[in-house]
């Protein structure tokens, strides 16, 4: 054994890398908080100040270890308020910043994404959702959030929101929140959950260097400097002009820059919003899902389907025969003529509402799979008066399982017995 | 195709450090796509706490188990639980030293019963990776004997891979018994 030491102690990783192993071709069996970690790095966030807090302080750890190793700065600060605010002084500061969370920690940093909202200032906010309310269920997921990320803040500003559903969205869209905040200049949330964060799958690392557009924009209308960069400017909240002076008396003017925060987005909607759509030229049933509930929702369109059902496994007695046996058809097939389809939210926020319109134009049904009582699901009403909109929510910390969303649309189509 | 993967114990046995490895030696090893979830209490040690490992060679949509074509259960509170969403041709692993099954065609081992013997109770977890990576298919013992060399420091390292090879050994013998008996 003692022989097996050394050859440890040789192949020795640095601390960092050692729970990690990667494969010639790059991929990595990563956990999603992980792979959230690695993309902020690898989109150049070199400030991260954050309070630990379950599901969501394995980003933390490792941002720990590997921040200071990429020449930034990590910072536990004394709570999620701190946290929230110095990500955004950092920002004017000079340096890429973001901050992660949980339910709770969300609550307590919307006073800051108001703040960011209104300065127009590029950061990041990550919120592992977590079974709520109030301190909920720390280990259990959920889709809780999805409102507070949007209106959680008081008056009027848009957000941007993304929601992965696998490891490697976890780190993609890491990296996508970090470019739509300097497009945009403005926070933007990147909205996973317990599932996902603690997940763990294998995942593409990109090796290329992002390079990300923080050049001052015309729709921006605060000042757009760094302080360590040369030039001097106010930071203000009070609604203010492009050179940080208070216009807040002057109605005109105030008027014009709230509209200003909210177009700049809203008029993008086209650039910024994403979704997927899996099996909808036929569809008469439409699944619309968000986060991993997208996961579930997709083996029930293939259940539906009968496109393939893989879990059915061959019926076996010697465990080893497991796979050179060939693939008996189990599950009776006579619902596999149902047109369903899946529309994969990528951007929750700004609502995708032309894109779910156009995919869904077609459909007489849509059926909505959230892990919360019913949320999304209004919008969703708001988009297709004219369909059949039904909502299925589930809390208690359990994702949907494919049946769960296999008998609902059974149900629909009549043939629940 | 497809293989779930439940394990289930309590908090503090490694249940999921052993998911994890599983997963790890599937994917990295073998080339397998891998998908590893579980789900624990908030307190740390105690608890019912259970791990899910998907493995597939296609692409993995639903990532959670729901019937188990693969059940390992380090303790009794686990193996009451999930016993019933196990299908009828599963196979069933159970540490015999604190599960009692009244399943037929149940693998077992006493796992805490050589772990304490090792003077080391904290290695079961992986006494039973080395048992499970016996009968499990497209698995090799070399590509977890890695994965454990990489996700443990040096020092606790070794003493893993002995109890790997521990219960790899002592289910290779009791699967030899078996189809001696046969």
């Amino acid at each position: 054994m003692a022989e097996e030491e050394r050859k440890i102690r040789r192949g020795r990783r640095r601390p960092g890398d050692q729970r990690i192993g990667r494969m010639e071709d790059g991929s990595m069996v990563l956990q999603g908080n992980e792979a959230c970690a690695k993309g902020a790095i690898q989109a150049g966030c070199r400030f991260f100040a954050g309070y630990p807090i379950t599901p969501s302080t394995e980003i933390i750890e490792l941002l720990a270890e590997e921040m200071p190793r990429a020449g930034g700065a990590f910072i536990q600060m004394e709570d999620e308020i701190g946290s929230a605010c110095s990500i955004i002084g950092a920002r004017w500061g000079g340096a890429r910043a973001m901050t992660a969370t949980s339910g709770p920690g969300f609550s307590l940093m919307q006073e800051a994404i108001g703040f960011a909202a209104s300065t127009e200032t590029p950061v990041v906010f990550i919120d592992v959702q977590r079974g709520g309310p109030s301190t909920g269920q720390p280990t259990l997921s959920s889709q809780q959030d999805v409102y507070q990320a949007r209106y959680g803040s008081h008056g009027d500003y848009e957000i941007i929101a993304l929601s992965p559903s696998s490891v490697q969205e976890m780190y993609d869209f890491t990296i996508r929140a970090f470019e739509l905040s300097e497009k945009y200049r403005t926070p933007v949330i990147l909205l996973s959950d317990e599932e996902v964060g603690h997940m763990r799958e294998k995942v593409e690392l990109r090796d290329d260097v992002v390079t990300i557009d923080d050049s001052p924009k015309d729709y921006v209308k605060s000042p757009q400097t760094d302080f360590f960069k040369g030039a001097m400017s106010t930071v203000e909240g009070q609604l203010h002009d492009e050179k940080g002076r208070r216009i807040g008396h002057i109605p005109l003017k105030s008027g014009a820059f709230v509209e200003n925060i909210c177009k700049k987005i809203s008029d993008h909607a086209d650039d910024i919003c994403q979704v997927k759509a899996y099996c909808m030229d036929d569809a008469d049933i439409a699944i619309i899902a968000y986060g991993s509930v997208a996961r579930p929702a997709m083996n029930a369109v293939k259940l539906a389907r009968g496109i393939k059902d893989d879990r059915i496994f061959p019926k076996f007695r010697l465990f080893r025969d497991l796979f050179t046996k060939g693939l008996t058809t189990a599950r009776n097939t006579d619902y596999s003529h149902l047109k369903v389809g899946l529309i994969k939210i990528d951007t929750v926020w700004p609502c995708p509402d032309k894109l779910i319109a156009r995919h869904a134009k077609d459909v007489k049904t849509v059926i909505v799979p959230e892990m919360n009582m019913g949320k999304y699901v209004k919008e969703i009403q708001r988009i297709l008066p004219d369909k059949q909109v039904i909502s299925l929510p589930k809390v208690g910390g359990d994702i949907h399982s494919p049946t769960d969303i296999l008998d609902k649309i059974l149900e629909e189509v009549g043939m629940d017995e | 195709m497809r293989i779930n993967i439940r394990f289930a114990g309590a908090g503090g046995q490694g249940v999921i450090m052993a998911s994890v490895l599983l997963a790890k030696a599937y994917g990295l090893g073998e080339d397998y796509n891998i998908s590893q979830t579980q789900s624990y209490g908030p307190e740390a040690r105690g608890g019912a706490c259970k791990a899910e490992v998907v493995i597939s060679d296609e692409e993995i949509d639903y990532m959670k188990v729901d019937d188990a074509d693969v059940f390992v259960a380090l303790n009794q509170v686990g193996y009451d639980k999930y016993i019933g969403t196990v299908k009828d041709d599963a196979i069933v692993l159970v540490n015999d030293t604190l599960v009692e099954s009244e399943r037929k065609d149940v693998y077992s081992i006493s796992a805490t019963e050589i772990a304490e013997k090792m003077g080391k109770p904290f290695v079961v977890n992986i006494v039973i990776l080395g048992a499970l990576t016996k009968i499990l298919p497209k698995i090799h013992y070399p590509t977890v004997e890695e994965e454990i060399m990489k996700n443990f420091s040096a020092s606790i390292a070794g003493i893993n891979l002995e109890a790997y090879e521990k219960g790899y050994r002592y289910m290779e013998e009791k699967m030899k018994e078996k189809k001696e008996d046969n």
